[in-house]
């Protein structure tokens, strides 16, 4: 990682001056009722500052930056609730080429997705939806000089505006990655509870595709990408809900009852007491996460099991809570508690769910005895 | 002097007085089993290097303080940071009247008296500030009547920090004065106080008739409040026993990985909800363990960390989150106890024991209206007996 600590400061600076500027609440909510469900204009300045090609390499690009910097930069998105294909694109997609090693498709792919210029997202799961090798429900078969693919991949990330698909199926051989053309695929848009997501079910009935070359076994690479995105959640999570609490705490301050500020009443301060031991914590285990991943450190997939379970239930909680704690106002429309709720469930299930993760940590716990 | 100069005299000193390699036992209630090398601690000026040269220090500044510590940690002597560290004697430095003061210190800080606290009483528990333990002027002492409780190390006391009412008829926090009180004398009676574990780790101390010179007063009539927040301040570092251990003997699994191997010991690793839980509760431990460091690289940067506040209750959730599941685990053997069952008597003191964190030292409660108020600057608790004369707040 090139980025000194001063230098990745001033970026961050920089990274919220631009949330703040262009990805207010009313921005949030004028985006995610269009169809695309982003703003392009916006996205080409996430492009400009670098965040599009944050962990894409120098060669093709890139920014060069890993999984700590990746982290703090989704902190702020996940604060602003900002919408975009930065997830499906610059973490799925630029992870997955990343860790595959087929220098061909990264050199010719990589350019575009760091510079923004194109947007690429991975079907890799099928329809029992766990993200796990076992689900993937396209296969692959040879046809003349290329590949066909027929199956079902579901719950993929902004496939309706993606210009690459990368999609992760089963060939004779073994499981592959294949590059897709977006066109050529049966989309069926979903509608999604998180009005700030884009999420599609594909079908492929004998789609052409082109398979891309593995310095590592497919599933490696895969993992190796949702690892990223599983901390680039967790980063998220940490940032939205440490947004949702502070929103809480001031209007605890500042609406009153009975005359009295509420967060004077023990009810409200006891919850909000609670409430900081889960955001601190959340920060603390996607941080730890990101740390630990950027070393590639023995215990990484441990602390990055923790991260997936424990900030994707605080976030849950946390937004939850907020709801109660705001009382009627925050059960309208036109207050953003329930934009975060709504960020918050849909996160807490990809890619993956709280209980899994659970499960695979006391598995890592039991590998490291 | 220069750190360098200061690191060598400090090393010359611990050379010539400390054999390598000795173990101290340490400090408990006061009294010190190494007073004799503490002596010449004092006589050094190592005990507390940052307090003025005309007050057993040398007036250095914290960090060269820490220097000192660093070698005194390193050579496994006891006696250094007393300055940080001693409850009694900071307590005493700062608020005794000059001849007490110049008596007293220096046998707290070469651990000669045994020490107790005198502070919570069955009326006035989280609401300190309500003792009704009284002291009356008579001649040059005070006669104090009334009963303490949660009191440790009484029994053995040379004195104890007492804070009790020697005005009536002003509000709560204003007619309290502190005293350090004689503790071996015909007017105290001291009980050990059966706790729910079985066990007795702290007393009840009844007090009638007991006297104690006007000169043991810290501060003045009316200043006992004051005195006491100096004192609760220090208090952290006497109460680094909070959670124990189980009480079995058997050391059991250590590490991340003890609950799984409990679980695996019990033939439950294999219960998908049984791994839910050990996930759930090694996951509240890890997340308190990063959240302390993260506080502490905060600190460290010289900026203040929320997350200092949130230790006991994350610790509460620990201990009682973790004997649920030991007794999930064990399942009817935790209507078992004995020494023939040394499992069940390990999840069932942990049960119980669990209340010492969530309760001791202030319950979770209470500290959730200090991280609201102090942390969060949410609005203060109403106090309905905060201007009134004290003799007319409601007890009971």
């Amino acid at each position: 990682m090139a980025i000194g600590a001063d230098e990745m400061q001033a970026f961050l600076d920089g990274w919220q001056r631009l949330l703040a500027a262009r990805c207010a609440e009313a921005d949030v909510r004028r985006v995610m009722e269009t169809p695309e469900g982003f703003d392009r204009a916006l996205w080409g300045e996430i492009a400009a500052l670098g965040i599009t090609g944050l962990i894409v390499a120098p060669e093709h690009g890139g920014v060069g930056g890993g999984a700590t910097e990746l982290e703090r930069v989704m902190e702020a998105a996940g604060a602003a609730l900002l919408p975009s294909p930065l997830l499906s694109s610059g973490v799925l997609a630029a992870g997955l080429l990343g860790a595959l090693g087929d220098a061909e498709a990264a050199a010719r792919l990589l350019p575009g997705i760091a510079d923004g210029s194109r947007i690429a997202t991975v079907a890799l799961t099928g329809p029992r939806a766990r993200w796990i090798e076992d689900d993937v429900a396209v296969t692959a078969a040879p046809a003349g000089n290329g590949w066909q693919l027929d199956g079902a991949a579901a719950f993929v990330t902004h496939a309706e505006v993606a210009d690459l698909l990368l999609v992760v199926a089963r060939a004779p051989d073994g499981l592959g990655v294949f590059e897709v053309d977006p066109a050529a695929v049966a989309t069926n848009a979903l509608p999604a509870f998180d009005r700030t997501l884009r999420m599609a079910d594909l079908t492929f009935a004998g789609t052409p595709a082109t398979r891309l070359a593995g310095a590592i076994p497919a599933w490696e690479a895969v993992e190796a990408a949702l690892d990223l995105a599983r901390v680039a959640i967790a980063g998220e999570q940490a940032g939205g809900t440490r947004r949702v609490f502070e929103m809480t705490v001031d209007y605890a301050k500042a609406r009153h009852q009975f005359g009295r500020a509420i967060g004077g009443f023990q009810a409200i301060k006891h919850m909000a007491a609670d409430l900081l031991l889960e955001s601190e914590s959340c920060t603390s285990a996607a941080r730890h996460a990101a740390e630990r991943l950027a070393a590639g450190a023995e215990d990484a997939p441990q602390a990055i099991a923790l991260a997936a379970f424990a900030c994707a239930d605080a976030f849950v909680h946390t937004t939850a809570q907020a709801i109660q704690m705001h009382g009627g106002i925050a059960f309208t429309w036109a207050h953003p508690a329930h934009l975060y709720l709504r960020r918050a469930r849909a996160d807490a299930q990809l890619f993956g769910t709280s209980d899994a993760y659970r499960e695979r940590f006391v598995q890592a716990l039991e590998q490291a005895r | 002097m220069t750190d360098d100069e200061l690191i060598a005299e400090t090393r010359a000193f611990l050379a010539a007085n400390w054999a390598p390699g000795r173990k101290s036992s340490g400090e408990a209630y006061g009294r010190h089993p190494d007073s004799d090398f503490l002596q010449r601690v004092l006589d050094a000026g190592f005990a507390v290097p940052t307090w003025p040269r005309e007050s057993w220090g040398r007036g250095l500044s914290a960090a060269q303080g820490k220097l000192i510590e660093r070698e005194f940690a390193a050579a496994g002597a006891p006696g250094a940071g007393q300055d940080r560290s001693n409850l009694w004697a900071n307590t005493a430095a700062a608020h005794a009247q000059p001849d007490f003061r110049s008596h007293i210190v220096p046998l707290l800080l070469t651990g000669r008296v045994g020490m107790c606290l005198l502070y919570s009483e069955p009326g006035a528990g989280s609401d300190l500030a309500g003792v009704r333990t009284r002291a009356d002027r008579d001649g040059d002492d005070y006669v104090i009547n009334g009963q303490k409780v949660w009191t440790s190390g009484a029994a053995d006391a040379d004195y104890g920090m007492l804070i009790c009412r020697t005005d009536w008829d002003v509000p709560k926090h204003k007619g309290l004065s502190f005293f350090f009180l004689p503790m071996q004398q015909p007017g105290i009676d001291v009980r050990p106080l059966r706790q729910i574990t079985d066990e007795a780790h702290f007393n009840e101390v009844f007090i009638t008739d007991a006297r104690v010179p006007a000169a043991n007063m810290l501060g003045k009539p009316g200043d006992g409040w004051r005195v006491l927040m100096t004192a609760l301040a220090y208090e952290r570092s006497v109460m680094g026993d909070a959670a124990r251990g189980p009480r079995s003997g058997k050391a059991g699994p250590k590490g991340d990985a003890a609950l799984v191997e409990l679980a695996r010991e019990a033939g439950m690793l294999e219960d998908p909800v049984v791994r839910q839980e050990i996930a759930r509760v090694t996951a509240y431990k890890i997340l308190n363990r990063l959240n302390n460091a993260r506080a502490k690289a905060d600190m460290a940067q010289g900026n203040s960390s929320p997350i200092m506040s949130l230790g006991k209750l994350a610790m509460s959730r620990i201990l009682h989150s973790e004997a649920a599941l030991r007794t999930r685990l064990l399942g009817p053997q935790s209507m078992l106890e004995g020494p023939q069952h040394p499992c069940a008597e390990d999840a069932n003191f942990l049960t119980l024991n669990a209340y010492f964190t969530s309760i001791g030292g202030g319950t979770d409660q209470i500290q959730r209206n200090i991280i609201g108020e102090r942390v969060l600057g949410l609005p203060k608790e109403p106090e309905l007996d905060r201007e009134l004369p004290f003799r007319e707040v409601k007890a009971g």
